[in-house]
């Protein structure tokens, strides 16, 4: 994607609560951020692969190879952790 | 109906031609028509242009995936196989191996994806396709069903179990303990090479690990599924315009009791009827290719929906083409005959049409508001 967008504040508290809200919304329920998603029957597979393309939009990472892997979705905490690590990454690597 | 890549369409036009009927019933496409598509990145043409593909937009390569559709089935079931193939190592490949890979697959090598089981189809627990660990290299052992394009294929993409997760690995059909073994006569889509495939203890270099593997499998059988939704729901809006173009032009000319077919109040009914199918799936897969675009959440749940309101309609269209055309279309050559056979595949892969309602169900019961709360 080449188009400059408005990438969403990226610290740990504004990711988590911004992915609460996501969920929020998406799945009709309260959310808490150490909460097993997949355990507690919230989400599918199929929603897992949603929230893959919506981390990947709101800031502008790409979640591949062996990031793609279910533990990093489990927990809105451990979505906050993979959206932090990949960000920086890209900061360091400056590589699109 | 604006048209995208009016330059492939008409490479694509001169090449197919009017042969469909004939590779329809000899089971077979003559494999050098498809490596030179393939080589002008028409089979996967979303590839982007840095790894030598069009560039093309869901949408671009949707209508062309459905222009394809239009004239042969089976040469667009193949395109969706590269599509998926060329999709899921742009998705899940390290930066060599999507150098590599999307070079091949742009520059004539054909590539086929292997997902199915005897024992595991949409129940992906029970897949049984072993990759295993052993320095720089992995082994590879199992079973797959139904492999579209993969008479033709150079590349398979197979998808299997790990100790640590699942993966897809990129397998040369040429290497040491990979079996073939030809669908025989299929009911659709009879030339796309249909093959079952063994791997017996098939050893490759650890680089032919995409990502280096160890992801979810559902994540990655979502993953390289919404691609094939997507290609298949555009191929089946190709299946619909066939029909209607075939069923509106004969009711046109054949006259029956002193006047047109479509001057039959019955005969009527249906070229509206079809006119509304190419409409709604149309619109279901403008909608799906626009959430894919702009890299929507939606675009997962949407890929299904263009599926099954696509397939659903290429079916249908299909019986009531056939319908009308009555003896004029009824041999298997007929585009719509092909038509009546592909639809009726169309409805069973890339999640048949139980599977693609039980995701929607899904959908349904967890975004739509509960009232009584």
């Amino acid at each position: 994607m080449t188009i400059t967008q408005t990438i969403a504040p990226v610290t740990s508290e504004a990711v988590e609560e911004a992915l609460l809200g996501f969920l929020t919304e998406r799945v009709k329920a309260e959310v808490a951020p150490d909460q097993d998603l997949f355990a507690s029957g919230l989400v599918s597979s199929m929603f897992a692969m949603q929230l893959v393309v919506h981390l990947e939009e709101s800031y502008d990472i790409a979640i591949i190879g062996p990031e793609l892997k279910l533990d990093n979705f489990r927990t809105v905490q451990a979505m906050t952790g993979l959206v932090l690590r990949l960000r920086a990454a890209e900061e360091t690597a400056g590589d699109g | 109906m604006a048209e995208a890549l009016p330059d492939e369409r008409a490479f694509i036009a001169e090449l197919i031609g009017d042969q469909p009927g004939a590779w329809d019933v000899a089971g077979e496409i003559p494999v050098e028509l498809l490596h030179k598509l393939g080589a002008k990145g028409i089979l996967c043409a979303e590839v982007r242009s840095a790894y030598g593909g069009l560039g093309a937009s869901s949408r671009e390569n949707g209508e062309l995936t459905a222009y394809v559709g239009s004239l042969c089935g089976s040469v667009r079931s193949v395109m969706t196989s590269q599509g998926i193939a060329a999709w899921t190592i742009q998705r899940l490949g390290d930066r060599q191996q999507r150098q590599r890979y999307l070079a091949d697959l742009t520059s004539g090598q054909l590539a086929a994806v292997a997902f199915s089981e005897p024992e595991a189809g949409s129940d992906l627990s029970a897949m049984r396709t072993q990759i295993r660990r052993g320095g720089d290299s992995v082994v590879l052992d199992g079973e797959k069903m139904w492999v579209t394009g993969a008479l033709y294929a150079d590349l398979l993409l197979v998808l299997g179990q790990q100790d640590d997760g699942a993966a897809f690995v990129v397998v040369p059909v040429n290497a040491p303990g990979v079996h073939l073994e030809r669908v025989v006569n299929p009911l659709g889509c009879r030339a796309a090479g249909h093959a079952h495939v063994r791997l017996d203890h098939v050893r490759l270099p650890a680089s032919s690990v995409l990502g280096g593997g160890g992801q979810s499998l559902p994540l990655l059988f979502t993953t390289a599924l919404s691609y094939g939704r997507m290609s298949v729901a555009w191929g089946c809006v190709g299946i619909v315009r066939a029909c209607l173009i075939a069923a509106t032009s004969h009711a046109r000319h054949r006259e029956q009791s002193g006047k047109p077919l479509a001057q039959h109040q019955l005969v009527a009914a249906h070229m509206a009827t079809l006119l509304i199918a190419e409409h709604v799936s149309t619109l279901a897969c403008e909608y799906a290719s626009q959430c894919w675009e702009s890299g929507s959440p939606d675009m997962i749940v949407a890929s299904v929906l263009a599926k099954h309101i696509s397939a659903g309609h290429a079916a249908r269209s299909a019986a009531t083409a056939v319908q009308v055309l009555a003896s004029a279309g009824a041999r298997d050559d007929h585009v719509v005959a092909r038509a009546y056979r592909d639809a009726k595949l169309m409805e069973i892969i890339e999640g048949s049409n139980e599977i693609c309602q039980l995701i929607l169900a899904q959908h349904a019961l967890t975004v739509v508001p509960d009232e009584s709360q």
